[in-house]
């Protein structure tokens, strides 16, 4: 035993020597690594003595989901804006106010916080420090302070999109769609969904049906009740298979996979939601037909851009088709949309930015 | 090399040492060395990941063997900075202590239980379930009802107390009446405590008005708890929670009943004890202990109720009670701990450098080296009482 | 292989467990080591195990010093252990177990048990120890288990085993066993180290004595000493071996027990139909082998388990359903067979095992309030009152020695007036000064007018206290008869045969 740990010794001093002997970057000094965060590259406005700072709820940032995302945000503007950064993941609910106290301690001009959950700590928060801009990612306050916006997102717009597609690409005439939970944020992409299928049997007189939710009886609607289990997510994709449904769009973060995986395995699509599956689960790309991406990253970069360079306001941010802030990914490799079925969606798109198409 | 000895006999003969009883659960606890050595062993272990995850100091590894100061330099910087922060933001002003405490207090409450029922026997999963149901009542309660002010705040700590000491009979009774294994059971009931949690946050009388969210109204503020300073009372209590657990295990005769069905049921059975009453009775002060954790977050810091109220303070309950070895003073002092590293940690994320992850790192470090004493022992060389007892770690058979 | 051991000592702290041994085993000898528990006989053989460092002294294998500083030492220099709690995998054969720990490979790392099983084989041979090479330990009975012990000490090359208390889990006939191979050990040359407390054993097995007490060797003997020179060199003064009892005339029944019937959880009738008395100032002895429905059957009487058929009455009232603790209200002490399993709560200090069944009475409780004063106080008198050995009333009782364990749990149930004492193995692993001791105050307690039940397997126990004794048979008692009976026909009895005609029934 201990002659195997000092051979081992022997062998790990021996690889750090050979790849240890290199020169130090003289030329840098010393105070260059203290910011880590700023760019050598100068592009557009710099504001280096502003601060943002960003608060996780207990997803924590690298959730794979709207935590991560909004992180993503924050990562563009110190790049792009070379400001300074600063974050807190939190563990749990009671942590909130603490967390956002930290930040504030720490000096940060614009602070942002990550989804509903964090409503009142902002709040509280943004009432005791009104130099500072609060935004807050998923959330939309009745009366907002003139130092708090909310950063919400209309992806039913999107959903429509991906319904009508879902129901052109579907050969059984069947498509499913299943939620983490029945709440608000998730049932909008369901009911956009549903919609947009609708659509396209008025427009196309066929009759392709939804399951796992319907507008019109919103307690009856599929879910996992959970947005980490991929095998629960698996099972409830497979049921909606074993219906019938050939496209399956799952609305449950994390556990959502575990519907393209059993897309995958029954070669039938996916839709993917929140940001572009082709990147964020490359593993599925090739049965997604697209994905419905809700661009946190761009509503965040977006609101600390306003804040550093004096332009913020309170206005609720409503990310729509209109200014991007929601948007249908790009088609998947193997989605075979023809012209004809991408100039419908063009133009439906189209309706829904002039108003000629409510959705949601 | 493979000789499989037990531990060596000290002054005592073989057939006197009764066997070790896979029954008595408290032959897992650690010593009081193995707890403070997992300790120290995690913060050297945590010293390493902070050198490693620092990005100066692993830029000047390139070049270690012609300037290796620079490296050690960086590194200890690293860690005196990272450790100063983790120490200054729990011990290091008012503002700290207070948060410590705060966040310790759900912890020792919640770990009391969980030791309570350790000491009982019983490996008590169950806390996390227990505060969501004690969450739910309290919340309830307090945005709910009208009472006066300190009325209120006792209907609703009453109410969690009821109802986290409700669930956790729950097990108890399993486990008396059908022999079901309460590590199972209480598991199970986490999960049913959760969907609970979630059917009722689906109603609208749990939600806030004119919205869906699966958020509550806060508690009002005459069901908070009263703060002394900026500390709410909570704190105060989980103190007085620990000395009523103390009292009962070793002063009163149902903690004598408690401890000795704990250790040894079957002599218990003998000399006339209930063991069925006995786990019930465990289970449902657990309960009741958790449903105390709870309050520390609705009633205490005025959480509104979501599916993540209890954040994962049942679990770390968990280890906190085992650091703390069972005992009510332990779980105190490891409940500290935690709360301290928990708060401390904060700090080490404000200041740059260190990820976020490190004190979370640092607890499932003690938890390992708790877990793993054998491990512990090996690196410290400690030697039992004398150096006869219990070196080595018991090998099969026997 | 001639081991000397010469000022061997060991202190833990200020405790001194062996204090210069001085120690000569010759080739081929069979050397018994006598002593009470916890006079320091584990401690020294530990030590020439290499389990223990020595503290001062030295080992010396055919005039070499020789130091272990672990057993693999030990056993490369051939010396063998046997332990107590046998070291074995429950679930590997018995090659595997003994090939464990050297195992022999061929090529590829795949390990050679057909060579294993061959030099089982060959050792069983050598020895004429009977094993089968191929069977699970766990399905071996305890004596063939020890077997593959010693299999294993001897296929470490073993010249000197160590065999440490070899006797206490087995069956007379297992014993005797036991000392054929010891013989056959001792002609094929190997030394055996004998460790125990068995008088008779030692008479009969050993070429020499050495009797330690204290952490001392206190002399040395021939086999030929008489039993009651050992057990003084042993306890340090003279003891008396039988048991002083005046004959008393038994008085009223105290404990009835009508048919009763119990049928254990996998459905097996374990005490059939059986009806008995115990009486006032009597001891009735239960005799028979292990395992014919004895343990049931008192654990019935308790309450403990709910017999299926039948009727207990104790004084006039039927307790058939109550539970343990109305059992031990209405007057019932109880020593059960196991006190470790049952008797005590072994993490729980002395003092707090002397009121296990007793914290309930206003003496020592009120309201939810333990009296810890007069607990404290109960365990000074009970300390005293029954000699028990231990540093203090706080030590755990597992830290004592297997009688004075037995004297906390009979000194509890002596502690409150009894109207029937029931006890079983009451000196099972119990060293010759308690064993006195506990016997003594049996008697006491039976002259004051309790009416006691004794359940032993020893048959001299049984004859040393009963004046009545009833052997049971599977499930059944086969007849009650008085101590005047002989022992070969209470033994025909209890290999099922019918009371004799000529015993005398009582």
């Amino acid at each position: 035993m201990r002659k195997t740990a000092r051979i081992a010794a022997v062998a790990t001093i021996a690889a750090l020597s050979l790849a240890a002997c290199g020169e130090r970057p003289t030329d840098e000094p010393e105070t260059a690594t203290e910011t880590p965060t700023a760019t050598e590259t100068e592009p557009a406005e710099q504001f280096p003595d502003f601060k943002a700072c960003m608060v996780s709820d207990s997803g924590g940032f690298d959730d794979k989901s709207f935590n991560q995302t909004s992180h993503a945000g924050l990562e563009a503007a110190a790049e792009k804006l070379g400001v300074q950064t600063a974050e807190v993941e939190s563990q749990s609910p009671s942590e909130f106010d603490d967390n956002i106290a930290e930040m504030v301690s720490q000096g940060c001009n614009s602070i942002t916080t990550v989804g509903f959950l964090l409503g009142d700590a902002t709040l509280k928060s943004a009432k005791k420090n009104k130099d500072i801009s609060y935004s807050i990612v998923d959330f939309a306050y009745e009366k907002a302070p003139a130092n708090v916006k909310g950063l919400t997102f209309n992806t039913a717009e999107p959903s429509f999109l991906a319904g009508y597609l879902a129901a052109a690409k579907s050969e059984t005439g069947v498509v499913g769609t299943f939620g983490g939970l029945n709440i608000p944020t998730v049932t909008i992409f369901m009911t956009g969904f549903h919609q947009g299928v609708q659509r396209y049997n008025e427009d196309n007189g066929a009759d392709v049906k939804v399951i796992g939710w319907d507008p019109a009886k919103p307690k009856a609607g599929s879910f996992t009740n959970d947005f980490e289990s991929k095998t629960i997510g698996q099972q409830t994709a497979e049921e909606m298979i074993t219906q019938g449904a050939d496209v399956i769009f799952p609305v449950a973060g994390p556990a959502g996979l575990g519907g393209l995986q059993a897309a995958q395995d029954n070669d039938a699509w996916g839709i993917w939601v929140d940001t572009d599956g082709c990147v964020s689960a490359e593993e599925y790309c090739d049965i997604l037909l697209t994905s419905v991406v809700k661009g946190m990253d761009v509503a965040v970069e977006q609101a600390i851009t306003d804040a550093a360079s004096g332009t913020f306001s309170n206005e609720l941010y409503v990310g729509t088709l209109e200014n991007g802030g929601v948007s249908l990914a790009e088609f998947g490799p193997n989605a075979d949309v023809d012209d004809e079925l991408a100039a419908e969606l063009e133009e439906l798109k189209a309706g829904i930015i002039d108003g000629s198409i409510t959705v949601g | 090399m493979s000789e499989q000895t037990t531990a060596p006999k000290a002054e005592k003969e073989p057939e006197e040492q009764a066997p070790a009883r896979a029954r008595d659960l408290t032959s897992w606890l650690p010593t009081l060395v193995d707890s403070i050595a997992a300790v120290v062993l995690a913060l050297v272990v945590g010293a390493v990941l902070i050198v490693f995850s620092t990005p100066r100091v692993i830029e000047s590894l390139s070049y270690v063997f012609s300037y290796p100061l620079d490296f050690f330099e960086y590194a200890l910087v690293a860690v005196w900075d990272g450790y100063r922060a983790l120490f200054t933001g729990s011990m290091g002003s008012l503002g700290a202590w207070e948060r410590t405490l705060e966040r310790a207090a759900p912890l020792v409450c919640a770990g009391l239980g969980v030791s309570l029922a350790f000491r009982s026997g019983l490996f008590n999963i169950g806390a996390q379930g227990q505060m969501l149901l004690g969450a739910l009542v309290a919340g309830y309660i307090g945005f709910s009802w009208d009472l006066p002010v300190g009325l209120h705040a006792l209907v609703a700590l009453a109410g969690a107390l009821v109802a986290g000491g409700l669930w956790g009979a729950m097990a108890g009774v399993l486990k008396a009446r059908t022999g079901a294994h309460e590590v199972i059971t209480t598991i199970m009931l986490n999960y049913v405590g959760r969907f609970v949690m979630l059917y009722f946050l689906g109603k609208e009388a749990l939600q806030r008005p004119d919205s869906d969210n699966l958020l509550s109204p806060p508690p009002a503020d005459s069901a908070r708890f009263p703060e002394l300073g900026s500390l709410h009372i909570g704190v105060l209590l989980a103190v007085l929670a620990a000395l009523a657990v103390w009292w009962l295990l070793e002063r009163s005769t149902l903690g004598f009943e408690m401890r000795a069905v704990g250790a040894n049921p079957d002599a218990s059975r003998t000399a006339g004890m209930s063991v069925a009453k006995v786990y019930v009775l465990a289970m449902t002060l657990a309960g009741v202990l958790a449903g105390l954790a709870a309050t520390m977050q609705v009633l205490g810091k005025g959480d509104s109720l979501t599916d993540q109220v209890a954040g994962t303070v049942g679990f770390d309950a968990i280890t906190v009670a085992l650091l703390g070895r069972a005992t009510p003073l332990g779980t105190v002092l490891a409940g500290l701990l935690f709360g301290a590293l928990s708060a401390g940690g904060l700090a080490m994320q404000g200041a740059a450098g260190v990820p976020p992850e490190l004190a979370q790192v640092l607890q499932a470090l003690i938890v390992l080296f708790v877990a793993a004493p054998a491990l512990v022992r090996g690196i410290f060389r400690i030697r039992g009482k004398g150096e006869g007892s219990g070196v080595m770690a018991t090998g099969w058979g026997a | 292989m001639k081991l000397e051991i010469r000022g061997l000592t060991k202190r833990f702290g200020s405790f001194t467990a062996n204090d210069h041994i001085d120690l000569t085993i010759e080739p081929g000898e069979i050397h018994c080591l006598l002593g009470e528990n916890g006079a320091g006989k584990s401690t020294l053989m530990n030590m020439l195990y290499g389990l223990l460092e020595p503290t001062e002294g030295e080992v010396l294998l055919d005039g070499e010093p020789v130091t272990f500083e672990t057993p693999g030492d030990a056993m490369a220099a051939g010396i063998g252990m046997v332990h107590q709690h046998f070291m074995l995998v429950p679930v590997f054969t018995v090659a595997e177990n003994v090939m464990l720990g050297r195992e022999q490979t061929r090529g590829a790392g795949l390990l050679d048990r057909k060579a294993a099983a061959d030099l089982v084989r060959e050792l069983s041979g050598r020895y004429h120890l009977a094993v089968n090479p191929d069977a699970l330990v766990e399905d071996l009975p305890v004596g063939v288990q020890q077997r593959v012990e010693i299999l294993k000490a001897l296929a470490g090359g073993a010249q000197v085993l160590i065999l440490d208390e070899p006797t206490a889990v087995l069956t007379p006939q297992e014993i005797d066993e036991l000392m054929g191979i010891m013989r056959e050990l001792k002609e094929q040359g190997t030394s055996i180290i004998f460790i125990t407390h068995k008088l008779r054993e030692v008479k009969a097995i050993g070429d020499r004595i050495s009797v330690i007490r204290r952490g001392k060797v206190v002399g040395t003997a021939k086999p030929t000493a008489s039993e009651a020179e050992l057990a003084e060199l042993m306890v340090g003064r003279s003891v008396n071996l039988t048991v002083d009892k005046a004959h008393v005339t038994s008085g009223t029944t105290v404990l009835e027990a009508r048919n009763i019937t119990v049928v254990d959880p996998r459905g097996h009738q374990v005490v059939k139909d059986v009806s008995f008395e115990a009486r006032a100032g009597e001891v009735l002895g239960i005799a028979g082998v292990q395992g014919n429905g004895q343990t049931e059957l008192i654990k019935s009487l308790l309450g403990l388990v709910r017999p299926d058929a039948g009727e207990i009455w104790l004084d006039g009232k039927d307790i058939s359903k109550h539970g343990p603790l109305q059992s031990l209200e209405d007057g019932i002490g109880y020593i059960p067979e196991d006190r470790s399993h049952d008797g005590y709560v072994g993490s729980f200090s002395v003092r707090e095992n002397l009121v296990l069944d007793l914290f309930r009475n206003d003496e020592f409780s009120s309201g939810l309030a333990l009296k810890l004063d007069a607990i404290a106080a109960n365990a000074r008198d009970r300390i005293a009152e029954f000699d028990i050995r231990t540093e203090s009333a706080d030590s755990p009782v597992s830290s004592l020695s297997g009688g004075n364990q037995q004297k906390v749990v009979v000194a509890r149930e002596f502690s409150r007036p009894l109207k029937v004492l029931i006890a079983s193995q009451p000196t099972r692993g119990v060293d010759v000064g308690s064993i006195e001791f506990i016997h003594k105050r049996i008697i006491e307690e039976r002259d004051r007018g309790t009416a006691v039940i004794i359940v032993s397997t020893e048959l001299d126990e049984i004859f040393a206290l009963s004046d009545r004794i009833a052997v049971m048979y599977d499930g059944r008692i086969v007849g009650t008869v008085s101590p005047d009976i002989k022992r070969e026909d209470i033994g025909l009895m209890m290999a099922g045969a019918h009371e004799p005609v000529s015993g005398g029934a009582a």
